[in-house]
């Protein structure tokens, strides 16, 4: 990258212009703003898909013991999985629930199948109709319509949505998708400042949506940057300081799932949760072994095997990641 | 057919330098393949050079990495995730692999993914199903039985983008496990619109996609007629058509002249191992867990490290 102005010069400028007076306050702990955001019977989005997950948060709400949760998401993986398990959650709303490749949700479908360790609700979309629900919310419209799902069971199984006529005269049939406005969005990204403005690296999926329709957005980021930092990569901020709340630097944040351009995905890892959590007696084991603060959390996985994770992803993506060649 | 015991036997394979991957005589018939790997490369097949093809996890992505590798280089991938264009040195272990971005063209969001997946953008779209009937309904929600939506008999995954794939795509691509179970004459749950309940009705309904093209499985590869019901159109090598309908519960409709699925080649088969060198997909062993951290990051790394030259040396070549 070359710039007009010098990063020396633009600090210097910048310091007249007052971004490093505002917003401050928005920078906090992971168990601050948890506690803030996330109490019993909120409605929450995660960001990320498989990759760039907010585990490190979501382990947080299970230390903290939160309950009667409502998850408004896309497609969902461990991190769900382990909050349904813990018993966290009452009911989810969003398109595909798993662990990927390795296995099924086990804990998701003992909740579903038999109220183990109580029942989720489950209300299902597409995932067109759950990036709409999101969109819808962030518009602040009563719904978005869409050709997805017409003539299937997930309008007749979902009483959230609806089919109507075009309105409009062309004799369409449309599925309208109400919004989603969780209580709080936790998006876990790369980079982030003290205002609040995300930058995301790679694929954005919902985020960009989950943070502008939810009443509060707590970002957790791996690297906590200063604003002139932003400044020299705009394109690259996809939430903006005044859709966010809180942020928090959480390295490793998304382990063990991947972090594009930081960290590949500690498959081992997941794929002993996947096998542990076929039966209560090891998940509730896991639990005890796994859940407890971050910082523990990357002692007991250990700095070789994160520093490997960071190798891996360094190989196939380390040349050309942006955010790495200005530093 | 037989069970391969070790990962990565490819490394040891001579080093004359041939397409799509290092090995001798690549277009040849493979001797030795798993019905797994025939699957994979039947699915891969139907992705043409040159197409946009829309694609899941797991198998459906490793066929269309397949593809990518071999006889349609230039088709390009798009995931729901955000990524086109992708060229992925190794298998995919989720939606959001950073994988997808090496050397993608475009790493953006869902909903513009969906957007012009909406107006026909994609020309091709494989996904995988728990059920489908004879007019490719798949149901990936729930398989209900005697119980409730509410508390299904089997909670499956859900629609992911699915739905979505099958209401908009050209054409979409069903890969499945040959079950009777699976192959049921209603399924419990729609979740994604096959040929619904007349041939006219996807166009009725505005839909730009035309449904289910294409169901392969680890028996039979199967095609759809003029009315939307589906037809057996060639069995795997060693599968006779009794043996199809024994694990289909509608009367199956069989073309005139079922023929024999081509066979994997020797290059296709070298190709899907060096992409899954830790077996996750094509065998689901235990293998990784087994092996611990280190023999899985060294394993993977080796692996990448070898696609990544031949994706090098197919630049080269242009």
């Amino acid at each position: 990258m070359t710039h007009a102005i010098d990063a020396t010069d633009t600090a210097t400028r910048l310091a007249e212009v007052g971004d490093d007076a505002a917003d401050h306050e928005k920078v906090t702990d992971l168990v601050s703003a948890i506690e803030e955001y996330v109490t019993d019977g909120s409605s929450i989005a995660f960001g990320g898909m498989g990759g760039r997950d907010p585990e490190a948060a979501a382990r947080e709400i299970v230390r903290q013991g939160t309950t009667g949760l409502t998850v408004l998401d896309d497609a969902r993986t461990t991190l769900f999985d382990i909050m349904v398990g813990a018993g966290c959650v009452d009911e989810y709303v969003g398109s595909w629930v798993g662990t990927s490749l390795i296995s099924q949700g086990h804990n998701v479908r003992s909740a579903v199948e038999n109220d183990v360790p109580h029942h989720l609700e489950m209300r299902d979309v597409s995932n067109f109709g759950s990036s709409l629900m999101f969109l819808a919310g962030a518009m602040d419209l009563p719904f978005v319509p869409t050709r997805s799902m017409l003539d299937t069971d997930i309008p007749t199984h979902n009483d959230d949505l609806a089919v109507i006529e075009d309105p409009l005269g062309s004799g369409d049939p449309l599925v309208l998708v109400p919004p989603a406005r969780p209580d709080v969005a936790i998006i876990h990204v790369q980079r982030c400042d003290p205002m609040g403005n995300a930058q995301i690296l790679g694929n954005v999926v919902n985020d960009h949506l989950k943070a502008r329709a939810a009443e509060h957005t707590i970002v957790t980021c791996e690297e906590l940057v200063p604003t002139e930092e932003i400044r020299r990569r705009p394109e690259l901020t996809r939430i903006p300081f005044y859709t966010v709340d809180a942020v928090v630097e959480v390295p490793f944040g998304s382990h063990p799932w991947h972090c594009y351009g930081k960290y590949y995905a500690d498959l081992p890892f997941y794929r002993e949760y996947g096998l542990r959590s076929r039966d209560r007696e090891e998940f509730l084991e896991w639990l005890d072994e796994w859940i407890c603060p971050h910082e523990e959390y990357l002692e007991k996985v250990g700095a070789d095997r994160l520093a490997t994770l960071e190798h891996m992803e360094q190989t196939i993506n380390g040349a050309d990641s942006a955010g790495e060649t200005d530093e | 057919m037989s069970d391969r015991s070790t990962a990565g036997e490819t490394a040891d394979l001579p080093a004359e330098p041939t397409t799509p991957i290092r090995v001798d005589r690549p277009a040849e018939t493979a001797d030795d393949y798993t019905t797994t790997e025939l699957l994979a490369v039947a699915a891969a097949r139907q992705i043409d050079d040159g197409e946009t093809a829309f694609i899941g996890v797991g198998m459906s992505l490793m066929s269309g990495i397949l593809a990518k590798y071999t006889h349609a280089p230039d088709c390009q991938l798009v995931t729901e995730s955000g990524y086109i264009g992708s060229v992925p040195p190794g298998v995919v272990q989720s939606i959001s692999d950073t994988i997808l971005g090496v050397d993608a063209l475009v790493a953006t969001d869902q909903c513009e993914i969906f957007v012009d997946n909406q107006r026909g953008a994609f020309d091709v779209g494989i996904i995988g199903a728990g059920q489908i009937d004879s007019r490719g309904n798949t149901n990936s929600t729930a398989v209900i039985g005697d119980a409730t939506y509410d508390r299904p008999k089997v909670r499956l995954p859900g629609s992911g983008g699915s739905n979505d794939i099958m209401t908009s795509c050209g054409r979409t691509v069903v890969m499945m496990r040959q079950q009777r179970r699976a192959f049921t004459t209603e399924v419990d749950y729609v979740t994604a619109p096959g040929h619904l309940e007349h041939s006219d009705r996807r166009e009725e309904l505005g839909f730009v996609g035309g449904g289910p093209a294409a169901v392969v499985t680890d028996m039979a590869v199967f095609g759809f007629d003029d009315d939307g019901e589906m037809v057996l159109e060639t069995t795997h090598p060693g599968v006779s058509v009794d043996d199809v309908r024994d694990e289909v519960q509608w009367d199956l409709r069989v073309a005139d002249d079922v023929e024999t699925t081509p066979e994997p080649t020797r290059g296709e088969v070298a190709m899907l191992r060096a992409i899954d060198p830790a077996d996750v997909v094509l065998r689901g062993t235990d293998y990784v867990y087994e092996v611990g951290f280190e023999e899985w990051s060294d394993t993977v790394l080796e692996h990448w490290e070898q696609l990544r030259t031949v994706q090098n040396d197919t630049d080269d070549s242009r």
